[in-house]
Protein backbone atom coordinates (compact mmCIF):
# COMPACT_ATOMS: atom_id res chain seq x y z
CA UNK A 1 0.00 0.00 0.00
CA UNK A 2 1.35 3.13 -0.98
CA UNK A 3 1.03 5.65 1.80
CA UNK A 4 -1.37 8.32 2.09
CA UNK A 5 0.62 11.32 2.43
CA UNK A 6 2.47 10.67 -0.95
CA UNK A 7 -0.89 11.80 -2.94
CA UNK A 8 -1.91 15.41 -3.24
CA UNK A 9 -4.36 16.40 -1.47
CA UNK A 10 -7.17 19.16 -2.68
CA UNK A 11 -7.31 21.58 -0.10
CA UNK A 12 -9.90 24.93 -0.70
CA UNK A 13 -7.88 27.75 -2.51
CA UNK A 14 -7.59 30.48 -0.26
CA UNK A 15 -10.08 33.53 -0.59
CA UNK A 16 -10.05 36.62 -2.49
CA UNK A 17 -10.14 38.70 0.84
CA UNK A 18 -6.69 36.96 1.54
CA UNK A 19 -4.65 38.13 -2.00
CA UNK A 20 -6.60 41.76 -1.46
CA UNK A 21 -4.82 42.00 1.82
CA UNK A 22 -1.35 41.77 -0.09
CA UNK A 23 -2.25 44.04 -3.19
CA UNK A 24 -0.91 47.40 -2.54
CA UNK A 25 0.58 50.29 -5.08
CA UNK A 26 -1.27 52.84 -7.59
CA UNK A 27 -1.11 49.62 -9.76
CA UNK A 28 -3.41 47.44 -7.78
CA UNK A 29 -5.84 50.25 -6.75
CA UNK A 30 -6.18 51.05 -10.68
CA UNK A 31 -7.33 47.25 -11.30
CA UNK A 32 -9.68 46.70 -7.67
CA UNK A 33 -11.22 50.15 -9.58
CA UNK A 34 -11.41 48.69 -12.79
CA UNK A 35 -13.57 45.66 -10.95
CA UNK A 36 -15.69 47.46 -9.29
CA UNK A 37 -16.57 49.01 -12.21
CA UNK A 38 -17.05 46.15 -14.36
CA UNK A 39 -18.97 44.61 -11.05
CA UNK A 40 -21.29 47.52 -11.19
CA UNK A 41 -21.63 47.43 -15.05
CA UNK A 42 -22.78 43.67 -15.18
CA UNK A 43 -25.74 42.82 -12.20
CA UNK A 44 -27.28 40.03 -12.49
CA UNK A 45 -30.34 39.88 -10.98
CA UNK A 46 -32.39 36.52 -9.12
CA UNK A 47 -36.05 38.45 -8.83
CA UNK A 48 -37.82 36.40 -5.88
CA UNK A 49 -41.10 37.71 -7.09
CA UNK A 50 -43.78 36.38 -4.50
CA UNK A 51 -45.35 39.48 -3.55
CA UNK A 52 -47.30 42.42 -6.21
CA UNK A 53 -44.47 44.39 -6.94
CA UNK A 54 -43.33 41.46 -9.50
CA UNK A 55 -45.87 42.91 -11.97
CA UNK A 56 -43.58 46.06 -12.12
CA UNK A 57 -40.63 44.06 -13.22
CA UNK A 58 -41.35 43.38 -16.74
CA UNK A 59 -41.99 47.48 -17.84
CA UNK A 60 -38.54 47.46 -15.96
CA UNK A 61 -36.90 44.71 -18.25
CA UNK A 62 -38.46 45.26 -21.61
CA UNK A 63 -38.27 47.41 -24.31
CA UNK A 64 -40.02 50.24 -22.58
CA UNK A 65 -37.62 50.86 -19.32
CA UNK A 66 -35.00 48.76 -20.67
CA UNK A 67 -32.93 47.67 -17.98
CA UNK A 68 -30.48 45.91 -20.25
CA UNK A 69 -29.04 49.13 -21.29
CA UNK A 70 -27.62 49.63 -17.68
CA UNK A 71 -26.11 45.99 -17.59
CA UNK A 72 -28.45 44.67 -15.85
CA UNK A 73 -30.66 41.50 -16.18
CA UNK A 74 -32.32 38.85 -15.10
CA UNK A 75 -30.21 35.10 -13.90
CA UNK A 76 -31.77 32.02 -13.16
CA UNK A 77 -30.33 30.43 -10.37
CA UNK A 78 -28.89 32.02 -6.95
CA UNK A 79 -24.88 30.71 -7.67
CA UNK A 80 -25.05 33.25 -10.62
CA UNK A 81 -26.43 35.92 -9.40
CA UNK A 82 -25.23 39.05 -7.55
CA UNK A 83 -28.58 40.84 -6.36
CA UNK A 84 -31.55 39.22 -4.91
CA UNK A 85 -34.11 41.36 -5.73
CA UNK A 86 -37.10 40.68 -3.08
CA UNK A 87 -40.27 41.81 -4.43
CA UNK A 88 -42.76 42.49 -1.26
CA UNK A 89 -44.83 40.71 0.63
CA UNK A 90 -42.56 38.30 2.76
CA UNK A 91 -44.46 35.57 4.90
CA UNK A 92 -42.79 33.57 7.45
CA UNK A 93 -42.56 30.15 5.17
CA UNK A 94 -41.12 32.27 1.96
CA UNK A 95 -38.65 34.01 4.07
CA UNK A 96 -37.13 30.72 5.01
CA UNK A 97 -36.87 29.87 1.00
CA UNK A 98 -35.16 33.74 1.06
CA UNK A 99 -32.53 33.01 3.39
CA UNK A 100 -31.42 29.28 1.89
CA UNK A 101 -31.74 31.10 -1.36
CA UNK A 102 -29.42 34.40 -0.40
CA UNK A 103 -27.03 32.12 1.34
CA UNK A 104 -26.43 29.61 -1.81
CA UNK A 105 -25.69 33.14 -3.67
CA UNK A 106 -21.93 33.90 -4.08
CA UNK A 107 -20.28 36.84 -2.44
CA UNK A 108 -20.27 40.03 -3.17
CA UNK A 109 -23.90 39.80 -3.46
CA UNK A 110 -26.55 42.14 -2.55
CA UNK A 111 -30.10 42.47 -1.30
CA UNK A 112 -33.06 44.70 -2.40
CA UNK A 113 -36.32 44.84 -0.89
CA UNK A 114 -38.71 46.75 -3.40
CA UNK A 115 -42.44 47.56 -1.42
CA UNK A 116 -43.33 49.14 1.75
CA UNK A 117 -43.89 45.60 2.55
CA UNK A 118 -40.44 44.92 2.77
CA UNK A 119 -39.78 47.70 4.93
CA UNK A 120 -42.47 47.19 7.75
CA UNK A 121 -45.03 44.91 6.15
CA UNK A 122 -47.21 47.39 4.38
CA UNK A 123 -50.76 46.72 4.11
CA UNK A 124 -50.17 43.44 6.00
CA UNK A 125 -48.77 44.73 9.06
CA UNK A 126 -51.70 42.87 11.11
CA UNK A 127 -51.19 40.04 9.59
CA UNK A 128 -49.86 37.08 11.44
CA UNK A 129 -48.19 34.97 8.90
CA UNK A 130 -45.89 38.44 7.27
CA UNK A 131 -42.27 39.12 8.28
CA UNK A 132 -42.02 42.62 8.66
CA UNK A 133 -39.08 44.34 8.14
CA UNK A 134 -36.66 42.25 6.06
CA UNK A 135 -33.48 43.62 7.51
CA UNK A 136 -34.18 42.13 10.71
CA UNK A 137 -33.54 38.83 9.08
CA UNK A 138 -30.89 39.75 6.19
CA UNK A 139 -28.49 42.64 5.84
CA UNK A 140 -30.29 44.80 2.57
CA UNK A 141 -28.55 46.87 0.68
CA UNK A 142 -31.13 49.44 -0.58
CA UNK A 143 -35.24 49.28 -0.07
CA UNK A 144 -37.29 51.22 -2.61
CA UNK A 145 -40.16 52.19 -1.03
CA UNK A 146 -44.03 52.19 -2.93
CA UNK A 147 -46.92 50.35 -2.71
CA UNK A 148 -45.96 49.56 -5.47
CA UNK A 149 -42.79 51.43 -7.34
CA UNK A 150 -42.73 52.32 -10.61
CA UNK A 151 -40.24 51.12 -12.98
CA UNK A 152 -38.55 54.26 -13.18
CA UNK A 153 -37.88 53.91 -9.12
CA UNK A 154 -36.75 50.62 -9.64
CA UNK A 155 -34.10 51.43 -12.08
CA UNK A 156 -33.45 55.09 -10.15
CA UNK A 157 -32.86 52.41 -6.89
CA UNK A 158 -30.68 49.94 -9.32
CA UNK A 159 -28.52 52.50 -10.31
CA UNK A 160 -28.18 54.08 -6.86
CA UNK A 161 -26.74 50.37 -5.92
CA UNK A 162 -24.75 50.60 -9.14
CA UNK A 163 -23.00 53.85 -8.13
CA UNK A 164 -22.92 52.21 -4.37
CA UNK A 165 -20.95 49.36 -5.82
CA UNK A 166 -18.62 51.77 -8.10
CA UNK A 167 -17.71 53.40 -5.13
CA UNK A 168 -16.81 50.23 -3.23
CA UNK A 169 -19.66 50.95 -0.68
CA UNK A 170 -22.06 48.57 -1.04
CA UNK A 171 -20.38 46.09 1.65
CA UNK A 172 -23.93 45.10 3.65
CA UNK A 173 -22.83 41.74 2.25
CA UNK A 174 -20.31 41.46 4.69
CA UNK A 175 -22.25 42.26 7.52
CA UNK A 176 -23.75 38.92 7.43
CA UNK A 177 -21.13 37.09 7.86
CA UNK A 178 -19.49 39.42 10.88
CA UNK A 179 -22.83 39.36 12.72
CA UNK A 180 -24.13 36.22 11.80
CA UNK A 181 -25.16 35.39 14.90
CA UNK A 182 -27.76 38.84 15.36
CA UNK A 183 -29.36 37.77 12.07
CA UNK A 184 -29.51 33.84 13.47
CA UNK A 185 -30.95 34.84 16.69
CA UNK A 186 -34.00 36.91 14.56
CA UNK A 187 -34.22 33.40 12.36
CA UNK A 188 -34.84 31.93 15.21
CA UNK A 189 -36.97 33.62 17.17
CA UNK A 190 -39.10 33.53 14.08
CA UNK A 191 -38.91 30.13 13.40
CA UNK A 192 -38.15 28.10 16.31
CA UNK A 193 -34.82 27.09 17.65
CA UNK A 194 -34.34 23.77 15.97
CA UNK A 195 -33.92 26.07 12.52
CA UNK A 196 -30.61 25.67 10.61
CA UNK A 197 -29.59 25.80 6.79
CA UNK A 198 -27.75 23.65 5.10
CA UNK A 199 -24.86 26.15 3.71
CA UNK A 200 -22.04 26.76 7.05
CA UNK A 201 -22.13 30.17 7.11
CA UNK A 202 -19.45 30.30 9.69
CA UNK A 203 -16.74 28.20 8.04
CA UNK A 204 -17.72 31.15 5.10
CA UNK A 205 -17.20 33.65 6.73
CA UNK A 206 -13.68 32.39 8.01
CA UNK A 207 -12.99 31.84 4.07
CA UNK A 208 -13.14 34.99 3.26
CA UNK A 209 -11.14 36.08 6.08
CA UNK A 210 -14.20 37.87 7.44
CA UNK A 211 -15.43 36.33 10.76
CA UNK A 212 -16.15 39.63 13.17
CA UNK A 213 -16.93 39.87 16.81
CA UNK A 214 -20.49 38.65 16.40
CA UNK A 215 -19.54 35.74 14.25
CA UNK A 216 -19.74 33.62 16.86
CA UNK A 217 -22.48 33.74 20.36
CA UNK A 218 -25.05 31.88 21.76
CA UNK A 219 -27.08 31.57 18.80
CA UNK A 220 -24.83 29.88 16.83
CA UNK A 221 -23.98 27.41 19.28
CA UNK A 222 -27.11 25.77 18.95
CA UNK A 223 -26.05 25.08 15.39
CA UNK A 224 -23.43 22.98 16.63
CA UNK A 225 -24.96 19.29 16.72
CA UNK A 226 -26.50 19.96 13.27
CA UNK A 227 -22.72 20.83 11.63
CA UNK A 228 -21.03 18.61 9.49
CA UNK A 229 -17.63 20.04 9.13
CA UNK A 230 -15.80 19.71 5.78
CA UNK A 231 -13.94 16.96 4.91
CA UNK A 232 -10.89 16.82 3.06
CA UNK A 233 -10.63 13.85 -0.13
CA UNK A 234 -9.18 11.25 0.72
CA UNK A 235 -7.64 10.52 -2.54
CA UNK A 236 -5.45 7.36 -1.79
CA UNK A 237 -8.80 5.73 -1.44
CA UNK A 238 -10.41 7.01 -4.52
CA UNK A 239 -7.78 6.20 -6.19
CA UNK A 240 -6.78 2.33 -5.24
CA UNK A 241 -9.75 1.07 -3.70
CA UNK A 242 -12.28 -0.13 -5.94
CA UNK A 243 -15.74 1.64 -5.63
CA UNK A 244 -18.29 -0.32 -3.16
CA UNK A 245 -21.12 -0.96 -4.30
CA UNK A 246 -24.22 -2.17 -2.30
CA UNK A 247 -25.07 -4.87 -4.88
CA UNK A 248 -24.88 -8.27 -4.14
CA UNK A 249 -21.90 -10.50 -5.52
CA UNK A 250 -23.33 -12.98 -7.80
CA UNK B 1 -89.69 27.46 -18.05
CA UNK B 2 -87.31 29.16 -15.43
CA UNK B 3 -90.69 29.20 -13.12
CA UNK B 4 -91.31 25.67 -13.80
CA UNK B 5 -87.51 24.66 -12.67
CA UNK B 6 -88.19 26.73 -9.92
CA UNK B 7 -91.36 25.19 -8.77
CA UNK B 8 -89.64 21.78 -9.06
CA UNK B 9 -86.61 22.69 -7.24
CA UNK B 10 -88.99 23.67 -4.41
CA UNK B 11 -90.63 20.52 -4.24
CA UNK B 12 -87.65 18.75 -4.04
CA UNK B 13 -86.58 20.90 -1.19
CA UNK B 14 -89.81 20.34 0.65
CA UNK B 15 -89.12 16.37 0.88
CA UNK B 16 -86.63 17.19 3.77
CA UNK B 17 -88.09 18.48 7.30
CA UNK B 18 -87.25 20.64 9.55
CA UNK B 19 -85.82 22.86 6.70
CA UNK B 20 -85.56 26.62 5.87
CA UNK B 21 -85.89 28.67 2.48
CA UNK B 22 -85.31 31.21 1.72
CA UNK B 23 -85.09 32.38 -1.86
CA UNK B 24 -82.85 35.22 -1.84
CA UNK B 25 -83.19 36.16 -5.66
CA UNK B 26 -84.48 34.59 -8.51
CA UNK B 27 -81.05 32.70 -9.29
CA UNK B 28 -80.33 32.34 -5.23
CA UNK B 29 -81.38 30.61 -2.86
CA UNK B 30 -80.60 30.27 0.79
CA UNK B 31 -81.51 27.81 2.71
CA UNK B 32 -81.26 26.43 6.58
CA UNK B 33 -81.27 23.42 7.96
CA UNK B 34 -79.95 21.17 10.75
CA UNK B 35 -76.41 19.50 10.68
CA UNK B 36 -77.69 15.59 10.72
CA UNK B 37 -79.98 16.33 7.73
CA UNK B 38 -77.64 18.50 5.62
CA UNK B 39 -75.47 15.73 3.72
CA UNK B 40 -78.83 14.18 2.51
CA UNK B 41 -79.88 17.30 1.25
CA UNK B 42 -76.35 17.54 -1.24
CA UNK B 43 -76.98 13.99 -1.45
CA UNK B 44 -81.09 14.73 -2.62
CA UNK B 45 -79.68 18.02 -4.72
CA UNK B 46 -76.76 15.39 -6.28
CA UNK B 47 -79.66 12.81 -7.41
CA UNK B 48 -82.82 15.04 -8.34
CA UNK B 49 -81.63 18.59 -9.44
CA UNK B 50 -78.31 18.29 -11.08
CA UNK B 51 -76.16 20.06 -8.03
CA UNK B 52 -72.83 18.46 -9.18
CA UNK B 53 -70.69 21.17 -8.13
CA UNK B 54 -69.76 22.20 -4.97
CA UNK B 55 -68.35 25.69 -5.20
CA UNK B 56 -66.58 25.79 -1.45
CA UNK B 57 -67.80 25.74 2.01
CA UNK B 58 -67.00 28.42 3.62
CA UNK B 59 -67.36 28.70 8.34
CA UNK B 60 -68.10 31.03 10.21
CA UNK B 61 -66.91 31.44 13.90
CA UNK B 62 -69.78 32.38 16.29
CA UNK B 63 -67.94 32.69 19.76
CA UNK B 64 -70.92 33.99 21.49
CA UNK B 65 -73.32 31.31 20.26
CA UNK B 66 -70.22 28.98 20.96
CA UNK B 67 -70.87 27.88 17.03
CA UNK B 68 -69.48 27.68 13.94
CA UNK B 69 -71.34 28.46 10.84
CA UNK B 70 -70.76 26.30 7.80
CA UNK B 71 -71.83 27.49 4.31
CA UNK B 72 -72.07 24.99 1.56
CA UNK B 73 -72.27 26.77 -1.74
CA UNK B 74 -73.78 24.58 -4.48
CA UNK B 75 -74.62 24.88 -7.98
CA UNK B 76 -76.32 23.37 -10.50
CA UNK B 77 -75.78 23.66 -14.13
CA UNK B 78 -79.57 22.44 -15.03
CA UNK B 79 -81.65 24.31 -13.30
CA UNK B 80 -78.90 27.58 -12.33
CA UNK B 81 -79.97 28.11 -9.27
CA UNK B 82 -77.45 28.76 -6.27
CA UNK B 83 -78.03 27.32 -3.44
CA UNK B 84 -76.24 28.25 -0.36
CA UNK B 85 -76.73 25.72 2.45
CA UNK B 86 -76.25 26.91 6.11
CA UNK B 87 -75.93 24.89 8.76
CA UNK B 88 -74.47 25.38 12.66
CA UNK B 89 -72.10 23.71 14.39
CA UNK B 90 -71.17 22.95 18.19
CA UNK B 91 -67.56 24.81 18.61
CA UNK B 92 -67.29 22.09 21.47
CA UNK B 93 -66.32 19.86 20.78
CA UNK B 94 -65.48 20.73 17.30
CA UNK B 95 -66.76 17.70 14.92
CA UNK B 96 -68.87 16.99 11.93
CA UNK B 97 -68.84 14.76 9.59
CA UNK B 98 -67.46 15.28 5.97
CA UNK B 99 -69.18 15.23 2.88
CA UNK B 100 -66.37 13.90 0.88
CA UNK B 101 -68.25 11.06 -0.26
CA UNK B 102 -71.02 12.89 -2.17
CA UNK B 103 -68.94 16.14 -3.61
CA UNK B 104 -65.18 14.85 -3.93
CA UNK B 105 -63.80 18.67 -3.83
CA UNK B 106 -65.34 18.64 0.24
CA UNK B 107 -61.84 17.30 0.45
CA UNK B 108 -59.58 20.43 0.10
CA UNK B 109 -62.10 23.04 1.87
CA UNK B 110 -62.75 20.80 4.79
CA UNK B 111 -58.81 20.52 5.48
CA UNK B 112 -58.79 24.60 4.80
CA UNK B 113 -61.62 24.33 7.95
CA UNK B 114 -59.97 22.48 9.91
CA UNK B 115 -56.36 24.24 9.43
CA UNK B 116 -57.75 27.89 9.75
CA UNK B 117 -60.87 27.25 12.50
CA UNK B 118 -59.96 23.43 14.18
CA UNK B 119 -62.80 22.34 13.34
CA UNK B 120 -62.57 18.18 12.75
CA UNK B 121 -64.41 16.71 9.99
CA UNK B 122 -64.92 12.69 10.78
CA UNK B 123 -64.53 10.82 7.17
CA UNK B 124 -62.52 13.28 5.17
CA UNK B 125 -59.10 11.73 3.17
CA UNK B 126 -56.62 13.55 4.34
CA UNK B 127 -56.37 15.94 7.58
CA UNK B 128 -53.00 17.16 7.39
CA UNK B 129 -51.65 20.74 7.63
CA UNK B 130 -52.29 22.25 4.35
CA UNK B 131 -50.86 25.99 3.49
CA UNK B 132 -49.85 26.84 7.26
CA UNK B 133 -47.45 23.44 7.50
CA UNK B 134 -45.23 25.36 9.63
CA UNK B 135 -47.48 27.29 11.82
CA UNK B 136 -47.95 26.18 15.52
CA UNK B 137 -50.22 28.57 17.22
CA UNK B 138 -53.70 28.28 17.24
CA UNK B 139 -56.00 28.22 14.58
CA UNK B 140 -55.31 31.55 13.21
CA UNK B 141 -59.29 32.93 11.76
CA UNK B 142 -60.80 31.93 15.34
CA UNK B 143 -62.10 35.26 16.82
CA UNK B 144 -60.60 34.89 19.54
CA UNK B 145 -57.15 34.90 18.05
CA UNK B 146 -55.81 38.48 18.47
CA UNK B 147 -53.89 38.83 15.17
CA UNK B 148 -52.58 42.28 16.27
CA UNK B 149 -51.02 41.45 19.60
CA UNK B 150 -49.79 38.27 17.94
CA UNK B 151 -47.93 40.61 15.81
CA UNK B 152 -46.95 43.51 18.31
CA UNK B 153 -45.66 40.22 20.38
CA UNK B 154 -43.47 38.69 17.58
CA UNK B 155 -42.36 41.59 15.52
CA UNK B 156 -40.53 45.02 15.65
CA UNK B 157 -41.07 48.22 13.89
CA UNK B 158 -38.96 50.29 11.49
CA UNK B 159 -39.57 54.25 12.22
CA UNK B 160 -40.19 56.46 9.42
CA UNK B 161 -40.51 59.96 10.12
CA UNK B 162 -38.22 62.34 7.49
CA UNK B 163 -38.42 65.87 7.51
CA UNK B 164 -39.66 65.89 4.27
CA UNK B 165 -42.95 63.74 5.60
CA UNK B 166 -42.89 66.04 8.72
CA UNK B 167 -43.51 69.28 6.41
CA UNK B 168 -46.48 67.92 4.90
CA UNK B 169 -47.55 67.00 7.68
CA UNK B 170 -47.54 70.34 9.22
CA UNK B 171 -49.06 71.61 6.18
CA UNK B 172 -52.34 69.53 7.27
CA UNK B 173 -51.00 66.69 4.14
CA UNK B 174 -52.24 66.21 1.55
CA UNK B 175 -50.79 65.54 -2.23
CA UNK B 176 -46.97 66.30 -2.88
CA UNK B 177 -47.21 69.10 -5.78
Amino acid sequence: MTEKNELPVIRPAAGDACQSESRSGLFQHAIDSFVEFCRSRSMFILHYCTGCGAIELPPAMTSRFDMERLGISPMVTPRQADILLITGYVSIKTLKRIILTYEQMQGPKYVIGICSCTVNGGMYWQSYATAKQLNEYLPVDMYIAGCMPRPEAVLEGLMQLRDKIESGAATSWEDYFKRYDHYLGKQQHLFGKDWHTPTDVIEEARHYNLLGEGTLGENTAVLEKYLRHHQELDLTRVALEPAKTNLPDR
Amino acid sequence: MKESKAIWLDNVLHEIESIHIDSKSERRIRVDISPDALPALLELLKGRAGYLHLSSISCVDWPDDDEFELVYHIWSYETNILISAHTRVSRNPGFYISVYDIHTPAGFFERDIYEMFGLFFEGSPNMEKFILTEWNGPPPMLKSFDTEKFVHETFDWKDYNPDWLQEIVAKGGGIVE
